[in-house]
């Protein structure tokens, strides 16, 4: 963990996106909400993105801990991305606010295709 | 009846052309005219299984929705050389608007002879004088009875013996058999006597005592065998009742039957569906991490390589390390570490110039241990963000959700279609029905055997009644008692009863089996069968031209069989006659039916057949028998619930 920044202890979503959040699980894409925020912040991550910062109105959602008990998505983040000098959990925020929105566009076509998404991260790997 | 308003026959009464042919489509009322014949003549109509039809539901049902409930049939007919006029009317009495039981309904009977009144009480024992209604199954005969007739072929079936009995109760043996049982009970009384007058003498009383205890048993075993054969006839009328009801509902029983199966598979699949779902659900949770493994491999992989250069790096800078450790450890002590000799000056000085050009190019190599020391753990902190790669299994369930699915709306579909074609149906009716008639299936299997056990019971009382009277008659005998006398005396009689019995049975048999026989070699169209052989039951077996038994036979042969007992019993049982067919020739191939056409007419005074189309294919088949036919009729469908009859020509 990067010294001298305070990390939040929550996590949380913008309003519109923590609605669509909800409507991935009551659709049965996954059995509890944190399980869609973390493949959010994994679907940024692969693809790269620099999201940017949470449009308010924001709530807080989950505690970091309920998100991250072994600190992976922490891990993650700092493997994969530059986090300049900002906490790395405001990042994971930011990149879950992008996934979650992009995971429930996805999910309009029917089921969610987790497939089709690594094979769309192995060629974002690739290229 | 379909028959609504006035139909009426003509008969031919031509000795040569003296065939009568009614063709009608199934369900169109030929058996309803065979009933109609049937009813005139002994006042019950049957349906499926020999079992009556109850009065109020003989009427023309569209008749009876008008509000026309009488019911008359009238046969006008020749007779020991008189004329006859029998008319049968049932009306609805005046108080009911809606006969529900045959009590709702005055039947009259009226018979004229030579244009006299017979008086009602008369008219049954006028019609069995040349129509005895024992043999009416012979002449007025159902296709349908043939497969009965064939169970009396099979020793020691039910319905062989009830046949047995119709059949012996028609030839006359009943005589003789109402004779053995009255001599019976007078071998009873008479015992009794032998009994009481045993029990005077001394030394006796203890064979009278014993003879009392067994007629006691025997008493016992009768009662129970009347009350037995009295509940398995009720259990078979109910089971047969069932099975014509479920018969009707056979193809909505079998669709329950699929419909019950189809949704035990339609929960298996929808409850495989839910636990692959939830499988997924579980791998979902875990698939994160398999989006960031390609990202996380690359990086991993230029880790490594990285790793290895520094290796590299350090492995040059420990190797230079070392060797300026070993030059100045000879500068410091100056003796060849070889031959432990003074070192000299110019060596000295070249160690010396060694020692600069490591020191330079050690300060060239960094130190990376600290590099390579982050970098490994670099490397393990990405090993353990890889997770176990859970989205090829998602794939695996991803494809058999696919095919599951596929599979249930198939299943729904079929459901659906079954539903809407049982709809209306009270299948849970069914299913009890079903149950109720397995029950009473197991319970006549039960009675049979009950039955069976008080049979042999009353043959051992017989036995040892038999034996005990004998040794009463032994004893006793010398003082010649009235007892004694006239237990010898009636059991004298009863044992030639009983074999005169056997003697009549043997010589009917033998008489049915002559005329069968001969009707058997005109019917069949193999010519080398000797002919028919009669078994105990009256069952007749095909003797070949060996002598020996035909084991197989097709169901043709069989309904020949059957049809050759048919005419033999009619013909042993009354003076030949009209014989009125209804459906004959079922099973038969067109080779049999012509021959049974050609039987037919020569074998009866008049005879008249009610055919299919499927029996009989128009004037290419009758062509045979073209000059004995009198007359064709058809049965034409006016509704569903009405027909008429017209001349074909």
């Amino acid at each position: 963990m990067k010294p001298n920044i305070d990390e939040p202890t929550n996590l949380g979503l913008s309003e519109k996106v923590h609605a669509k959040l909800r409507q991935l699980q009551e659709e049965g894409h996954f059995a509890e909400m944190r399980d869609a925020y973390r493949f959010g912040i994994a679907l940024a991550l692969s693809k790269g993105v620099v999201p940017p910062d949470i449009s308010s109105p924001r709530s807080n959602i989950f505690g970091v801990a309920s998100i991250d008990p072994d600190k992976s998505i922490y891990a993650a983040i700092t493997a994969l991305m530059d986090t300049k000098q900002d906490p790395v959990y405001k990042w994971a925020e930011r990149l879950a606010e992008w996934g979650v929105e992009e995971l429930f566009t996805r999910s309009q076509n029917g089921q969610i295709d987790f497939v089709g998404l690594v094979e769309e991260a192995k060629l974002n790997a690739g290229g | 009846m379909p028959y609504k308003g006035e139909a009426s026959l003509r008969f031919p009464t031509d000795e040569v052309r003296n065939t009568l042919i009614v063709f009608g489509d199934n369900m169109r009322g030929k058996t309803s005219l065979l009933n109609s014949i049937r009813w005139t003549f002994y006042n019950y109509a049957y349906g499926r299984h020999l079992r009556p039809i109850p009065l109020h539901l003989m009427p023309n049902r569209e008749s009876a929705a008008e509000g026309d409930w009488t019911m008359e049939v009238r046969v006008e007919f020749e007779a020991g050389g008189s004329q006859y006029d029998l008319r049968r009317v049932a009306e609805k009495k005046a108080l009911v608007s809606k006969p529900e039981r045959p009590e709702d309904f005055t039947v009259t009977v009226h018979m004229k002879k030579d244009g006299a009144a017979i008086p009602a009480s008369e008219i049954d024992t006028e019609i069995n004088r040349f129509a005895p209604e024992k043999v009416s199954r012979f002449f007025l005969f159902d296709g349908e009875l043939l497969q009965e007739y064939e169970e009396l072929l099979i020793e020691g079936s039910d319905q062989g013996r009830k046949i047995k009995e119709a059949v012996e109760q028609a030839l006359g043996v009943p005589a003789l058999t109402n004779g053995r049982d009255d001599l019976y009970t007078i071998l009873k009384r008479a015992q009794k006597l032998q009994e009481q007058e045993a029990a005077k003498v001394k030394g006796m009383e203890g064979i009278a005592e014993r003879q009392r205890e067994w007629y006691v048993k025997r008493e016992s075993y009768e009662t129970d065998l009347r009350e037995l054969r009295i509940r398995h006839n009720d259990v078979r009328d109910q089971r047969l009742e069932l099975e014509d009801d479920l018969e009707r509902y056979e193809a909505v029983f079998q669709q329950k039957i699929e419909l019950d199966a189809l949704e035990r598979k339609r929960d298996e699949i929808d409850q495989e569906i839910k636990t692959k779902s939830q499988s997924r659900l579980d791998l979902a949770s875990k698939v994160w991490r398999d989006l960031l493994a390609p990202r996380l491999i690359a990086m991993r992989d230029a880790s490594v390589e990285e790793q290895k250069r520094l290796m590299v790096q350090m492995n040059s800078r420990i190797q230079i390390e070392t060797k300026i450790e070993q030059i100045l450890d000879f500068l410091r002590n100056a003796v060849c570490p070889t031959c432990k000799q003074p070192m000299e000056a110019g060596k000295r000085e070249s160690r010396e110039t060694d020692l600069q050009k490591l020191k330079s190019e050690l300060d060239d190599i960094a130190d990376v241990s600290q590099n390579l020391s982050e970098i490994s753990v670099h490397i393990q902190n990405i090993s353990k963000l890889l997770g176990d790669g859970v989205s090829a299994r998602i794939l695996d369930i991803d494809i058999d959700l696919a095919r599951r699915e596929h599979e249930l709306s198939r299943v729904e579909n079929k459901i659906e279609e079954l539903k809407d074609e049982i709809k209306g149906y009270d299948t849970d009716e069914i299913m009890r029905k079903r149950k109720s008639r397995d029950l009473l299936q197991k319970d006549e299997t039960r009675l049979s055997l009950d039955i069976e056990d008080r049979e042999a019971k009353i043959a051992e009382a017989d036995r040892e009644l038999k034996a005990l009277s004998q040794r009463m008659t032994d004893d006793v005998s010398k003082s010649s008692t009235k007892g004694t006398q006239m237990a010898k005396l009636s059991e004298a009689l009863y044992d030639s009863f009983c074999q005169s019995i056997e003697e009549l049975r043997s010589a009917l048999r033998q008489q049915v089996q002559a005329k069968a026989s001969d009707a058997f070699r005109q019917m069949s169209t193999q010519q080398a069968y000797q002919g028919l052989q009669i078994n105990e039951n009256y069952g007749l077996k095909i003797i070949d031209h060996n002598g020996e038994e035909v084991a197989v036979r097709s169901a043709g042969a069989e309904q020949i069989v059957a049809l050759s007992l048919i005419d033999g019993l009619s013909r042993s049982g009354r003076a030949a006659g009209p014989v009125v067919m209804d459906t004959p020739f079922g099973r038969l191939d067109m080779k049999h039916r012509k021959n049974i056409l050609v039987y037919l007419p020569k074998s009866a005074s008049q005879i008249v057949l009610f055919v299919h189309d499927g029996e009989i294919r128009g004037n290419d088949d009758l062509s045979s028998i073209a000059h004995r036919i009198g007359g064709q009729y058809e049965i034409r469908e006016v509704s569903p619930n009405h027909s008429s009859l017209e001349i074909r020509r």
